[in-house]
């Protein structure tokens, strides 16, 4: 990181005014007033995940003259594509979690702490006590729950598990399955659309009942959809399903009320099972500070941007990328977010130089396991048409194949390098 | 295909230790068409990973073919048809020249020294169409091999042998039947070969 003589006199001063020593990260007794004095032109991201991680790397590979801060409380990235083989002991979560020094060698300069809001009047965004002053911001917050859409959820929600944002969920998911009797019950509930990854809750089924079909043969996986049919992949993943008798699949079974004291979920159509392991994957709108800030639509839940340059429909110079927004033709998963990233850097880049923004679609690679070695995809492409991005061509693979799986892991490892390094 | 691209292509394959001191791979026209080719070719169309292969320092006219049999069908992959597409529609030469003028990293994927041995005697075969050590040739968009990650070029080998890759293609008759002749541990000592030159 490069410090600049007037940062580090900041700093130093700051930190002995408070009693702290050395590290402006992670750091929040230092964050006060303007922390971080903006010296040349300046970009925050809020938000280091697939969007936010590569929106950074990729302003500063396209202006090095940019100062580029990245606001993100976790100190590792975890990657949610392929934490559905952590439930099916086929990955650890070590394998899917990396640091942030590829950045910090691209000169991102990431600070761990959350986003306090937004304040687009004076380019501000508030941390801790302080703020940091930027000339455009890139905003990628990834989704939150809707908690209160499910009756008996708020006040359960640290023990009904999500599992929809890799990490502890995850490996306690797992183990939450592992040491199920053989003949007990897992449910999954998946929500309506829009929600994080339209065919991940399906591989998450074909991940759980192959690990139960090998290891618990008496167990069941039931499934309440609340959507009326599968809706990614729908062929390919009934055809995997073929090989799982233990699926119970139940569409049109929105989840309204959960009851942990009896272990049952109740659905709107007023049917009720009982299950032994829950995982409640519950409805979702924008990360918290999208809505705090009002970068939120009519809806209130996702945000509406510019289709070439994604600066959001509600604020001047913010931009908004990933899973939070809405009115795109794309899905909300990593592969999307990754590209809004390069996508959205370009555009701030060539906007802080006074160049129009290049009109860049976006592409969409979405690989899914649906046993130990096969994998199926989809595939779409994009064109900006009168400013709006539409759809080329969606391809899907032909059929589950180990050669799609070999494809998968080196997207996955191309793709990380792509976010992170 | 323009002869200067083809030139660009040539020289970015002969200078392997630095880039062309003019520009960095930014400063294409093609850099932000090949936006969406990262996630799996990896930045600059160096692929680190196994099973994508390397875009970088390959010839012009070969990506151009590739893209154009990828999108209509000719060589059937759901992966790549909807890309190669989008690739058109944005302009085919700027994203070909981009990668072709890109210095390759050769593959970190393992290499079995002793299967590349192997693979050196048995690819005199290979040699008319794609040179001694699998540069390949611009002039005939004959792709270069070298450095290719082990596990896509073994991958692509059997594909030809299985008549899988651009089936009904009239000019790769020839070398699928040379391919068809070879066993499985043949065309992965092939692979490995290919994947140690530089």
């Amino acid at each position: 990181m490069g410090v600049t003589r007037r940062t580090f006199i900041r700093t130093f001063t700051t930190g002995l005014a408070l009693g702290a020593t050395g590290a402006l990260t992670g750091c929040a007794a230092s964050m006060r007033g303007d922390f971080m004095p903006k010296a040349g032109k300046r970009v925050v991201v809020i938000g280091g995940g697939w969007g936010g991680a590569t929106a950074a790397k990729y302003v500063r590979l396209g202006d090095p003259s940019i100062d580029v801060v990245m606001l993100e409380p976790n100190k590792q990235f975890i990657s949610c594509p392929f934490s559905n083989l952590v439930l099916s002991g086929l990955r650890s979560l070590d394998s899917l979690t990396m640091g942030y020094d590829g950045l910090r060698k691209q000169g991102v300069k990431i600070v761990h702490a959350e986003a306090g809001a937004i304040e687009p009047d004076t380019k501000r965004v508030r941390v801790g006590e302080g703020y940091l002053q930027y000339d455009r911001l890139i905003v990628s917050p990834g989704i939150e729950f809707q908690w209160e859409q499910v009756e008996g959820l708020p006040a359960a929600k640290d023990r009904v598990l999500h599992a929809w944002k890799a990490g502890p969920q995850t490996v306690e998911l797992a183990k939450q399955i592992q040491s199920m009797a053989d003949g007990g019950v897992f449910v999954l509930t998946v929500p309506p659309i829009a929600y994080r990854c339209p065919p991940g809750p399906y591989e998450r089924i074909c991940q759980v009942a192959w690990y139960l079909k090998q290891n618990k043969p008496k167990s069941k996986v039931i499934v309440l959809d609340a959507n009326q049919n599968i809706v990614s992949k729908t062929a390919l993943f009934r055809a995997a399903w073929q090989a799982y008798p233990n699926i119970e699949y139940r569409p049109s079974s929105k989840i309204v009320k959960v009851d942990v004291g009896t272990r049952e979920v109740a659905t709107e159509i007023g049917d009720k099972v009982k299950y032994d392991v829950l995982n409640l994957i519950p409805p979702q709108r924008a990360g918290s500070i999208a809505v705090q800030s009002d970068l939120v639509g009519v809806d209130k839940r996702w945000c509406e941007v510019d289709h070439v340059t994604y600066e959001s429909a509600k604020a001047k110079d913010v931009h908004v990328i990933g899973d939070s927004t809405i009115g795109l033709p794309v899905p909300k998963s990593g592969n999307i977010a990754n590209a809004m990233g390069k996508i959205s850097a370009s555009a701030v880049v060539a906007l802080l130089n006074g160049r129009p923004a290049p009109q860049m679609p976006p592409g969409n690679t979405c690989y899914s396991w649906v046993s130990d070695r096969e994998a199926i995809a989809v595939v779409n492409s994009y064109r900006i048409a009168s400013g709006k991005v539409v759809q080329i061509e969606q391809k899907l693979t032909p059929a589950q194949a180990v050669s799609v799986a070999q494809n998968a892991v080196g997207w996955a490892q191309s793709i990380w390098a792509d976010v992170l390094s | 295909m323009s002869r200067r691209l083809l030139m660009c292509a040539g020289f970015a394959i002969g200078v392997s230790v630095a880039a062309p001191a003019a520009a960095g791979p930014l400063d294409h026209p093609g850099y932000p068409k090949a936006f969406s080719c990262s996630a799996c070719h990896g930045f600059a169309g160096n692929s680190r990973s196994d099973a994508m292969p390397i875009l970088a320092g390959q010839h012009a006219g070969y990506l151009k073919k590739a893209l154009q049999d990828y999108a209509g069908g000719k060589r059937p992959s759901a992966e790549m048809e909807p890309y190669a597409k989008m690739a058109i529609e944005l302009g085919v030469d700027d994203v070909a020249s981009y990668f072709a003028s890109q210095t390759r990293m050769p593959t970190a994927s393992a290499i079995d020294r002793a299967a590349a041995e192997r693979g050196k005697a048995a690819s005199a075969v290979c040699a008319a169409c794609h040179g001694p050590t699998g540069k390949g040739d611009a002039a005939k968009d004959m792709p270069d091999l070298t450095g290719q990650p082990v596990g896509f070029l073994k991958n692509q080998l059997l594909l030809f042998k299985a008549d899988k890759r651009s089936p009904g293609d009239a000019a790769l008759m020839q070398p699928k039947a040379i391919i068809k002749g070879l066993p499985d541990d043949t065309l992965a000592d092939l692979a490995a070969y290919y994947a140690s030159q530089r």
